[in-house]
């Protein structure tokens, strides 16, 4: 019975693939699947999908395992199992601020502050467990921009090395998470098809 | 349901916040739509229908002696939309066993929910049976700071396994319950799983949910319904509200269950009526996405044409098929031949009877030539074709 596994396109495209390869479940370049979107292998169907969409093809069923970082599942918690830290594409959640800013903390917060970020779910929750009221801007790119031009006061994005940030002269005051590749898996395959999907997870699992 | 002795009840749409207040947890009570009536007083749309049913067997049926079988049919409500697969609006169909306990009664509503399910179409269906005291067990038994049990339980209820793994990977002691919780998704199987986790639990609340279940199971096989059953310990569900026997229902290449229900004992005392209860729930709108998908709508097996005096013939034949459980349907005008044909096409039926007086019928199944026979022969051949 083939299982199908959905991978993320971008940043970690080449770690899924090099897993995949590394547990002898599949073995594609990066260039074959960006031609063809959909693969099928004699145990593995591999679908290449946006990262932010890999939770809803596992979650309905369409996939029966994604990879995906932790930082798309903050934003979109959902019925998936969560199964492995694959631990590759690490990165972190941070709030940054420019340069010159003063705001250093909770306590040099004004009481409305104005944050820019493509998480507007994580930073609601963060913020709202420091008690701190913020006028959230949701912006789908450049979130760095966002401070230098006045629209707001920090920024809450994902940062690998910090060298985007530090161009655009912000520093970083605080981290809300830290995120690396994940394994999740759908529900009922789990439980109907539950002899296929395990022995894909634990080879990936041993690859990791 | 009615074959089973369960009574039909009607619980109202709205209900009163102060009632619902009472059965539901907080994430339950937030998805609800509320407003206030004309008295000021708030009220909501139910967003599932087993709190209705207590309120009922505690206020209107008080006097009814227990056990009672009640089951019911009805919309719920939920605000929150989700992703795109969580609809505001789903159609429930559910049945609740309130004042039996024990494995007996246990394994009546979940036989009765797998006969449900066939009901509805579903060929291929499994049902994972659990149960929540083997958790509840792990829980006591782990030895863990109150803090990390509270993350423990989030870890689980998010079905988050990684989080899960570092949150017991900090702590010092290890033992069986550690392994058991990582663990958690792969315990399920046949009769076997019992026995391997029977070896590693030592705690009595857990080892009573395995020999309950091992029950639970052997009385499903007198159900008839061994072969779908499969054992699921690593159950993930709302454990402050079930308190023994869970399960859930699960149909052919869906993402997700079509059915679930499980041993409430603790709800009816809030109401001022302690008694025990197991109940299930089907949501009858995911079972026909799931049915019209697999592309099988129900089939019609005869569509019924006629001209002149052919009606009365028409009519009565229909009825003749129905009794054989067949599904027939009546033209609502007269139609010449041919455009008989083009109707047949429409509807997609297996065959078409064209009745034209009341001795004469011309039949035609797919594929076949069309022949002439007197009403009853067509009856009697399209009846013993379908037996």
């Amino acid at each position: 019975m083939t299982v199908s596994i959905a991978i993320p396109t971008g940043a970690l495209t080449g770690g899924a693939l090099e897993l995949l390869n590394k547990a002898r479940l599949a073995d594609l370049s990066a260039d074959e699947l960006g031609r063809r979107l959909l693969i099928d292998g004699a145990d593995l169907r591999v679908i290449l999908v946006r990262p932010a969409d890999v939770p809803a093809y596992v979650d309905h069923g369409a996939a029966d395992l994604g990879i995906v970082g932790k930082d798309i599942l903050w934003e979109s918690p959902g019925t998936h199992y969560e199964l492995v830290d694959l631990r590759f594409g690490g990165c972190r959640l941070v709030l940054a601020v420019p340069d010159t800013s003063g705001l250093d903390g909770p306590d040099t917060w004004p009481p409305l502050l104005r944050v820019a970020t493509k998480y507007p779910r994580t930073a609601m929750a963060w913020f709202e467990t420091r008690g701190q009221a913020v006028d959230l801007v949701r912006l789908h790119g450049s979130v760095e921009l966002a401070p230098q031009v006045g629209l707001v006061d920090a920024i809450v994005d994902l940062t690998a090395t910090g060298r985007t940030l530090r161009e655009n002269r912000l520093r970083i005051t605080g981290v809300l998470g830290e995120s690396t590749a994940r394994l999740i898996a759908n529900q009922a395959s789990m439980k109907t098809r539950t002899a296929a999907v395990q022995s894909v997870v634990s080879r990936l699992r041993e690859a990791t | 349901m009615r074959r089973w002795g369960y009574r039909h009840v009607i619980t109202p749409l709205v209900e009163s916040m102060d009632v619902l207040d009472l059965g539901l947890g907080s994430e339950q009570r937030r998805r609800l739509f509320k407003f206030t009536d004309a008295h000021g007083d708030v009220v909501a749309l139910v967003g599932e229908r087993t709190v209705p049913v207590a309120r009922l067997v505690a206020g209107k049926l008080r006097t009814a002696a227990l056990p009672l079988r009640l089951c019911y049919a009805g919309p719920v409500l939920s605000t929150d939309e989700g992703r795109f697969h969580h609809r505001r609006e789903t159609y429930q169909v559910g049945a609740e066993l309130i004042g039996a306990a024990g494995p007996v009664a246990d394994a009546e509503v979940i036989a009765l929910a797998a006969r449900c399910m066939e009901a509805t179409g579903i060929r291929r269906y499994q049902i994972d049976v659990g149960h929540a005291e083997f958790f509840h067990g792990i829980m006591d038994a782990v030895r863990l700071p109150d803090d990390i049990k509270a993350a423990v339980r989030s870890a689980l209820a998010a079905r988050d396994f990684v989080a899960l793994e570092a949150l017991l990977e900090g702590t010092p002691l290890r033992s069986a319950e550690h392994e058991l919780l990582l663990r958690f998704p792969a315990l399920r199987g046949g009769p076997e799983i019992l026995d391997a986790a029977g070896g590693l639990v030592r705690n009595r609340r857990s080892e009573a949910a395995l020999s309950e279940l091992a029950q639970v199971r052997e009385l499903l096989a007198a159900h008839g319904i061994g072969d779908v059953v499969v054992l699921d310990l690593g159950a993930i569900r709302d454990f402050d509200y079930y308190t023994g026997v869970i399960f859930e229902g699960y149909g052919p290449d869906f993402g997700r269950p079509v059915a679930q229900g499980g041993r409430y004992d603790t709800l009816l005392e809030r109401f001022g009526r302690p008694a025990p209860a197991t109940g299930f729930m089907i949501q009858l709108d995911l079972v026909s996405e799931m049915l019209t998908r697999g592309a099988a709508l129900p089939r019609i097996d005869a569509a019924l044409a006629w001209s002149g005096k052919g009606l009365g013939t028409a009519l009565r034949l229909a009825s003749t098929l129905r009794l054989f459980g067949m599904r027939a349907i009546v033209d609502t005008e007269a139609r010449s031949p041919e455009d008989a044909r083009a109707w047949w096409e429409a509807v997609g039926a297996a065959n078409l009877v064209h009745c034209t007086s009341d001795t004469r019928a011309s039949w035609t199944s797919a594929g076949k030539r069309a022949r002439t026979l007197p009403p009853e022969q067509v009856a009697a051949r399209l009846a013993g074709g379908a037996q």
